[in-house]
């Protein structure tokens, strides 16, 4: 067949030209941005005193013995752990729930999708003024119900918390959407089976339906600790990284560095720190996505 | 499942409370943006609406603020941003899908994988790239690292988009004499079509939402988009009007939640569109 003989010399041809562009437009700006970024984390650069200078590893010694750093990653870290369990258990609770399908749920369900669309930002603007301890709905309302009202955005033993409070309100329903959809689409016979078996409510949940559920919630919950590991707009519009350091994250931090005290090189380096962790991340969560398809071509 | 009579009624209470917790902030946030700069600080907050102070406050933040010209930009550099990454992301998608070629799968995991990157670690670069090009302060130094930002996002949902469409469509036009080129235009487009709108609600969201490398590469108001609008906002002025500031979220959130009400179905469709094992 002659299209046969033609097929490998098109083959490559097509391939640079339907992958070409793709590949050219992140080589220009997103890996020469991150192959620049390292360059400039190996100098002193402070835009503010016009200094550039090599450094070699000068500002990954410095980052070591910068408690803010330390105290941003510990930060980072909670958040990411806490809120992300958090997330992943409510998100499934709430999958489940939702299987059981009453009447008028698909406008909860509209509802619930709502918070994870919005403007991260805003939404830390929005939290701000729910819990503020003076005039906010929050508190009024735990006082009528005779509970302590707390500082939540002042007190520095709680802010984090707070933090990770408004990250879990956020994405929770992101949680609750891959497990939801994955749940509907599981066959319905393996339940009617096991119920017919005998098995009780939560046997069946315990048994089958969390195992079946397993991949999809472990895909979403690994997703969501890589976003969460680079939080920034929440803690810009939230907290501002306050009160001291309390809510400052690894991205907020590595902005205020670049952004606020113009210092390239240490903000690089920060910012360096968070690409290693995150490429470990995206390694975990490649267990969980198809990647490799059967070839049929 | 069967729930007992006494069990459907906890349900019901039970997803009534999901829905408050859903919606009050809202609803509260609204409430605010209906003040004047002294009545926010009412507790209870009494449930009047007074025409006169909401009008205000609206026009204040959209006209006086710019909060309107903050929305058109949003809106020029979403729209576009998104177009052109599906106008690049597409053809890429559709070749992991369909062609055969050396280490295809290492390529794609690794587009994919940019998706994941803190966007903190390319912010300065970029910004100094824009800036040297000669456009900082202008749209298309929004959209270049935008359109880079969403491009991995598109190529992985749509390659599940084009997998799902059989193989035989594709040779039957082969076999017509079609190139591969004209195959992806002529015979897949039409067949992706959900697929593309798919990505390009997510590529919108992402868009519509980013503040961190447009407050590096923005200074100039008349190209702030609504986020960058609404940072500079609550960072420069301390302490906050919070009337303003409410208005400022009600302004922001109202173009989402009425798209959201149009793509609702397609949004449970992008986010398994990942493909999970």
């Amino acid at each position: 067949m002659p299209a046969a003989r033609r097929d490998p010399i098109n083959r490559r041809r097509d391939v640079f030209l339907l992958l070409g562009p793709a590949v050219l437009y992140l080589v220009a700006f997103s890996v020469f941005p991150l192959l620049y970024s390292l360059t400039i984390s190996f100098f002193d650069w402070r835009v503010t005193q016009s200094s550039f200078e090599f450094i070699g590893l000068g500002n990954y010694g410095e980052l070591a013995q910068d408690p803010v750093f330390w105290q941003s990653a510990a930060n980072t870290a909670v958040m990411t752990a806490v809120g992300v369990s958090a997330q992943v258990v409510l998100g499934t609770l709430l999958a489940l729930f939702f299987d059981l399908h009453l009447r008028g749920s698909w406008l909860v369900r509209g509802i619930l999708v709502l918070p994870m669309l919005l403007t991260p930002v805003v939404v830390g603007v929005m939290w701000r003024a729910l819990l503020n301890p003076d005039w906010g709905v929050v508190n009024w309302a735990l006082g009528l119900a005779g509970l302590p009202e707390p500082l939540w955005l002042g007190d520095p033993s709680l802010a984090l918390w707070t933090l990770t409070l408004v990250d879990v309100w956020q994405w929770t329903p992101f949680v609750f959407v891959v497990v939801f959809a994955r749940l509907q689409a599981l066959p319905r016979e393996v339940f009617e089976a096991a119920q017919v078996d005998g098995a009780g409510r939560l046997a069946t949940i315990g048994r089958i339906t969390l195992p079946l559920l397993a991949p999809a919630i472990a895909f979403a919950g690994i997703f969501r600790a890589i976003d969460a590991f680079r939080t920034f707009d929440l803690v810009f519009g939230l907290t501002y990284g306050g009160p001291g350091r309390v809510t400052t994250t690894l991205s907020f931090w590595a902005f205020e560095n670049g952004r606020t005290f113009q210092r390239y090189g240490y903000a690089s380096a920060i910012a360096y720190v968070m690409v290693i962790v995150a490429i470990v991340g995206v390694t975990l969560l490649f267990r969980y996505i198809q990647v490799r398809r059967e070839d049929a071509s | 499942m069967r729930l007992r009579k006494a069990e459907r009624a906890v349900a019901y209470v039970v997803m009534v409370l999901i829905a408050i917790v859903g919606i009050a902030p809202f609803a509260v946030l609204f409430l605010i943006s209906t003040r004047t700069r002294l009545g926010v600080l009412q507790v209870p907050p009494p449930l009047t609406f007074e025409l006169e102070t909401f009008l205000a406050n609206y026009q204040g933040v959209i006209t006086d603020r710019f909060f309107l010209d903050y929305t058109i930009n949003s809106g020029i550099v979403t729209g576009a941003s998104t177009l052109l990454a599906l106008v690049i992301g597409v053809p890429a998608a559709y070749a992991f899908s369909r062609l055969r070629f050396r280490a295809r799968d290492q390529w794609a995991s690794t587009i994919l994988s940019f998706r994941f990157m803190p966007p903190v670690a390319v912010a300065i670069p970029i910004f100094l790239v824009i800036r040297n090009l000669g456009l900082g302060d202008s749209y298309l130094g929004l959209m270049l690292p935008y359109i880079a930002f969403t491009l991995p996002l598109v190529i992985w949902m749509l390659i599940g988009f084009f997998d799902e469409v059989p193989r035989e469509i594709d040779d039957a036009a082969l076999v017509d004499g079609c190139s591969r080129l004209q195959v992806l235009t002529k015979v897949m487009l039409p067949l992706v079509r959900p697929g593309m709108l798919v990505a390009a609600i997510f590529g919108v969201i992402f868009i519509w939402n980013e503040v961190l490398v447009g407050v590096y590469v923005i200074s100039s108001e008349d190209i702030k988009t609504i986020p960058v609008g609404a940072a500079s906002l609550i960072s420069a002025q301390r302490p906050l009007d919070w009337n303003v500031a409410a208005t400022v979220g009600v302004v922001t959130i109202l173009p989402i939640f009425i798209f959201s009400l149009f793509v609702q179905r397609y949004i449970l469709r992008g986010v398994t569109a990942g493909a999970i094992k």
